[in-house]
């Protein structure tokens, strides 16, 4: 046996709130002897309530793009907003920066999260060998960028609050926002839901050793 | 095991291989040699530089929130606003959930996670046996990623642009405090490492049994 000593091996769990070793117990609940918090030896159902939670997040991705996420009117006439005619209208505006960076925040970081988690799962349930040190970091990216994506939702309350002059100019919030601060939470949700020690689990199982 | 509040093994998050507890000196950590995860940090400062910085971080997050945010001054017609604003906005317009969400990641989740932590610091510092501690210390790790405040900031920054263009935008005194507050949370955040915290509660805890 040549590879590295691991925790599960020794029937021994990091707790995951306080990050004690514990031995684990032949049958029943363990609780963690220094915080109280059940110990598992993983995240219990990790795999299932990350596909659940992701499934969600990508059928509300939907509503979130289409429905407008806010409405502008000014001095009478108004039209509603959705993420990407926001975006036009700061590129089109000469801002191409903060287009970017909204473009970015809003469209592109909600859809690599989702390809990321489901590319995990998958390599995970496939019981992947490949590139486990890629994957592993891939998650954390995931896990990290994820609460970015929240821009928008924050930009869209401000502007609400901030452009309410009567007869000459309102904004108002629209669907779009709650649909899509709902897919941040859930991706959210997702990737800490998702253990990423299943990555490297069926590795060592099968003698592999990279 | 008679001491099983302290274990000489530490288990790497990520990907679960054992290493030995290691021993860090102030400033350093230690990573994990297959997958890169932190493993163990020994923040510089022990525990007088974080309580202050959250100190500082309660103290300008009250400021932030006290005083007008931002304001629009449009032919003579000003609206402002508060950092609070953003969220009854949203609850004004009939969107009562999502001005929730604004409202416990922008104003209530930053101000309860920076004073649980500044009480655990001094609970920690102290020695004493305050209550909840123990909770509180635990609660802390989850409730951290789901404070906004620096995803607002830019939120602030993409408003201030496209609103510049239209009108007069107004800074208020509470941005400066807002501004400094998010400088602080950063250092303030990494001054901590929660392992340390609760070898330093359990060490107090086992004192407190044996006398």
């Amino acid at each position: 046996m040549n590879h590295p000593l691991r925790a599960c091996e020794l029937g021994m769990a990091r707790c995951h709130t306080c990050g004690l070793l514990a031995r684990m117990p032949q049958q029943g609940n363990a609780l963690c002897p220094r915080c109280q918090s059940r110990l598992h030896l993983r995240r219990p159902n990790s795999v299932s309530t990350t596909w659940a939670l992701w499934l969600a997040a990508a059928i509300l991705y939907l509503p979130a793009n289409l429905l407008p996420v806010m409405t502008v009117v000014y001095l009478g006439a108004g039209q509603p907003d959705t993420i990407m005619s926001g975006i036009i209208y700061l590129f089109l505006n000469g801002n191409w920066p903060l287009a970017l960076i909204v473009f970015v925040a809003s469209m592109v970081i909600p859809i690599l999260k989702l390809l990321a988690l489901a590319y995990l799962l998958v390599s995970v349930q496939r019981e992947s060998a490949w590139r486990k040190r890629q994957r592993t970091l891939l998650y954390r990216i995931t896990e990290l960028i994820g609460r970015w994506s929240m821009v928008d939702v924050f930009v869209v309350a401000l502007l609400a609050a901030l452009v309410q002059l009567d007869a000459f100019a309102t904004i108002s919030p629209g669907l779009g926002a709650s649909a899509f601060a709902a897919v941040v939470i859930l991706t959210m949700l997702a990737a800490m839901s998702f253990d990423p020690r299943l990555i490297w689990d069926h590795t060592f199982a099968r003698g592999n050793n990279t | 095991m008679n001491n099983a509040l302290q274990s000489p093994w530490v288990a790497c998050h990520d990907c679960d291989t054992l290493y030995p507890a290691p021993s860090l000196a102030p400033g350093t950590l230690a990573r994990c040699r297959h997958c890169g995860a932190v493993l163990a940090r020994n923040p510089k400062g022990g525990l007088s530089r974080p309580i202050a910085l959250h100190l500082a971080a309660l103290i300008l997050l009250i400021l932030a929130n006290a005083f007008p945010f931002l304001a629009l001054d449009l032919q003579g017609r000003q609206q402002g606003t508060t950092l609070s604003g953003a969220s009854l906005a949203l609850f004004d317009a009939g969107m009562e959930w999502l001005g929730l969400v604004v409202f416990l990641t922008t104003v209530l989740l930053p101000f309860v996670y920076t004073a649980s932590t500044l009480y655990v610091l001094i609970g920690v510092r102290q020695k004493a046996d305050l209550p909840g501690l123990t909770r509180l210390l635990s609660w802390l790790s989850h409730l951290r990623p789901w404070g906004m405040l620096d995803v607002f900031m830019l939120g602030v920054l993409v408003s201030f642009v496209k609103l510049n263009s239209l009108a007069n935008v107004i800074v208020g005194p509470a941005l400066y405090a807002y501004t400094g507050l998010i400088l602080v949370s950063a250092v303030a955040t990494t001054s901590i490492e929660p392992e340390r915290l609760w070898t330093a509660l359990s060490g107090t805890a086992r004192r407190r049994r044996s006398s």
